[in-house]
């Protein structure tokens, strides 16, 4: 009788969890494979991935740490939803409470800063790498366009958010910001009037901003992740195509694989990329891609940790129109656009920037040259490496001079 | 009376029907994005007034520089005249400090001389000059909507 419940009991638990996981906890390779394709959070992964793309220095890792770093912005941004008020003070006093009052808000602000400010570095340097290794090369055109407007959208979201304190960064960031959207041609003045809500930074900016911050931005951003991600699943890396001996699997020798992908009625070949595949240089996602990725993830939220624990987030004083700080800077990656800034208002706060990112979008349709996809510094590509590479240095000299040179009125200053 | 399938009474066809769905989508969908942008230009506004009064030229010693740190405003007693000249640079908006001769930007390194003509620095503009004026009751007004020449002196 008991034993009878108990095994009933077990078959509808057993039950339920199929009709959730679908399959069980994977005990073969096999098994493996079938849980990448028939779950939704893993079927961003194929089935099996080349060798080389496995390698650390074919991507270096920089998307998933951005995704993560993204993952952990969410999280530790609603929490901070909790407790901040988006009006003028009362944000500053909500981060007071954040910083002595609320049980482990110091910490869950200072994760949030931290990642904001690694998720800049990191999507920056996504960008480097994907253009270092001639990624955006066909059939990835459009990618690097998507990947493009997410590194913008990245910049928007650290400049909203640091507003969103209420401290004198936050007020003159504004002040300079959306002064610096008034020099658009034509336009201008209605920008900046839609971004401040009204003719000067009140309660309806602070709002605005907040609310670009916490829905519209982070809600573009999913939806750009989820397609580019979803387009690096269906391209594949980028790399050179080797040809390897067999991999032995736990299950065997992997066969080599005689499907294509092709939509039989529909089209009249599967698609390159599928076809080009060489299947002997593939193993297993699951565990060789999926335990990789695990780790890495493990590594940024621990870094992370100990950096919020040891480092505070800055916090200035309280929002002051009567008084400017002196010198008052930006934070580090919008400096060299600060010095820029310094010599024309138009030039470096409208012109430049926007033709650094048409730029960047004509790209991949400008770049004829086949060659080089996949590899670091591809010799056939040395005149695109040399101009990208050179406009990154220019880009970093700026970055340093505005950080490290530049003192009270942003006059010259000798950092030593 | 028959009616073919793709032909109605009135003798549009389908391509027609189609066409005139595909207009009146684009007619709705532009008016949304249209309606939202002016949803997002407020019609009333909390704002501080541009007109407002500073006290009386008593309050003014001749020969004196105040700054109203509040309003944004110097304001010169000279023995010409009272006039007033904005605090907010013209390159983005930042607050000038009197410093040396004239007036220096903290943000981006613009400087401007005594009456606020650009020096040095990446400010397009002068430092903008507003009208003053006496009140009924003698008091100084400041109107930052109408800005005048450096040559304006307001004669107490």
């Amino acid at each position: 009788m008991t034993e009878t419940i108990v095994r009933r009991t077990a078959g509808w638990l057993t039950a339920i969890g199929r009709s959730v996981a679908r399959i069980g906890w994977p005990r073969t390779d096999k098994d493996r494979a079938a849980v990448m394709i028939s779950s939704l959070f893993l079927h961003i992964h194929p089935a099996r991935v080349s060798r080389h793309a496995l390698r650390p220095r074919a991507t270096l890792g920089l998307g998933l740490v951005s995704a993560v770093l993204f993952g952990v912005l969410t999280v530790t941004g609603l929490a901070l939803m909790l407790y901040y008020v988006p009006y003028p003070n009362e944000a500053y006093r909500s981060m007071k409470d954040l910083q002595f009052v609320v049980t482990f808000g110091v910490v869950l602000r200072n994760m949030h800063r931290w990642s904001a400010h690694a998720m800049v570095a990191v999507v920056f340097l996504h960008l480097c790498r994907v253009f270092w290794t001639g990624s955006y090369k066909a059939p990835r055109e459009f990618n690097w366009i998507v990947g493009v407007s997410l590194l913008l959208l990245t910049l928007a979201l650290s400049f909203t958010g640091y507003l969103l304190p209420w401290d004198q960064l936050a007020y003159w960031a504004i002040t300079v910001g959306s002064s610096i959207a008034a020099y658009t041609p034509l336009v201008g003045r209605e920008v900046k009037f839609l971004l401040l809500g009204g003719h000067v930074i009140g309660p309806m900016t602070l709002l605005r901003f907040y609310v670009f911050h916490c829905v519209v931005l982070p809600g573009l951003v999913v939806m750009l992740v989820s397609l580019h991600i979803w387009r690096v699943r269906k391209d594949g890396l980028s790399g050179p195509t080797v040809t390897v001996a067999p991999v032995e699997e736990t299950g065997g020798v992997f066969p080599p694989s005689t499907k294509t992908y092709g939509l039989m009625a529909l089209t009249r070949r599967p698609s390159a990329s599928v076809a080009a595949r060489d299947p002997h240089d593939e193993v297993f996602a699951w565990p060789h891609l999926l335990y990789r990725e695990l780790l890495v993830t493990l590594a940024v939220v621990v870094a992370l940790h100990i950096v919020s624990l040891l480092f505070n987030a800055p916090l200035e004083e309280m929002a002051d129109p009567t008084r400017t700080p002196n010198p008052a800077k930006a934070p580090w990656y919008f400096l060299g656009l600060q010095e820029l800034v310094h010599y024309s208002a138009f030039v470096g706060g409208v012109l430049v920037p926007t033709a650094i990112v048409a730029a960047l979008i004509a790209l991949p349709y400008l770049d004829r040259n086949p060659h080089g996809a996949g590899v670091w510094f591809a010799s056939e590509r040395r005149l695109a490496n040399t101009i990208f590479t050179a406009i990154v240095a220019v880009a970093i000299v700026l970055t340093v001079v505005g950080t490290l040179f530049r003192g009270a009125n942003w006059a010259w200053v000798w950092p030593w | 009376m028959s009616v073919t399938p793709d032909r109605a009474a009135d003798g549009a066809n389908r391509r027609q029907f189609f066409l005139a769905g595909v207009v009146a989508l684009g007619v709705s969908v532009t008016g949304f994005v249209a309606s939202t942008l002016r949803f997002l230009v407020p019609n009333v506004l909390y704002e501080p007034p541009g007109r407002f009064t500073i006290g009386n030229p008593a309050d003014f010693p001749p020969g004196s520089v105040t700054f109203l740190e509040d309003r944004r405003l110097f304001v010169f007693n000279t023995a010409e005249g009272f006039y007033g000249v904005s605090s907010v640079c013209t390159h983005l908006g930042c607050n000038v400090k009197r410093g040396g001769p004239g007036f220096q930007c903290p943000c981006h390194g613009s400087q401007f001389d005594d009456s606020g003509r650009v020096a040095r620095g990446p400010a397009p503009t002068p430092l903008a000059w507003y009208a003053l004026s006496l009140s009924a009751r003698g008091e100084l007004v400041v109107d930052v909507d109408r800005t005048v020449g450096p040559d304006f002196r307001l004669r107490v």
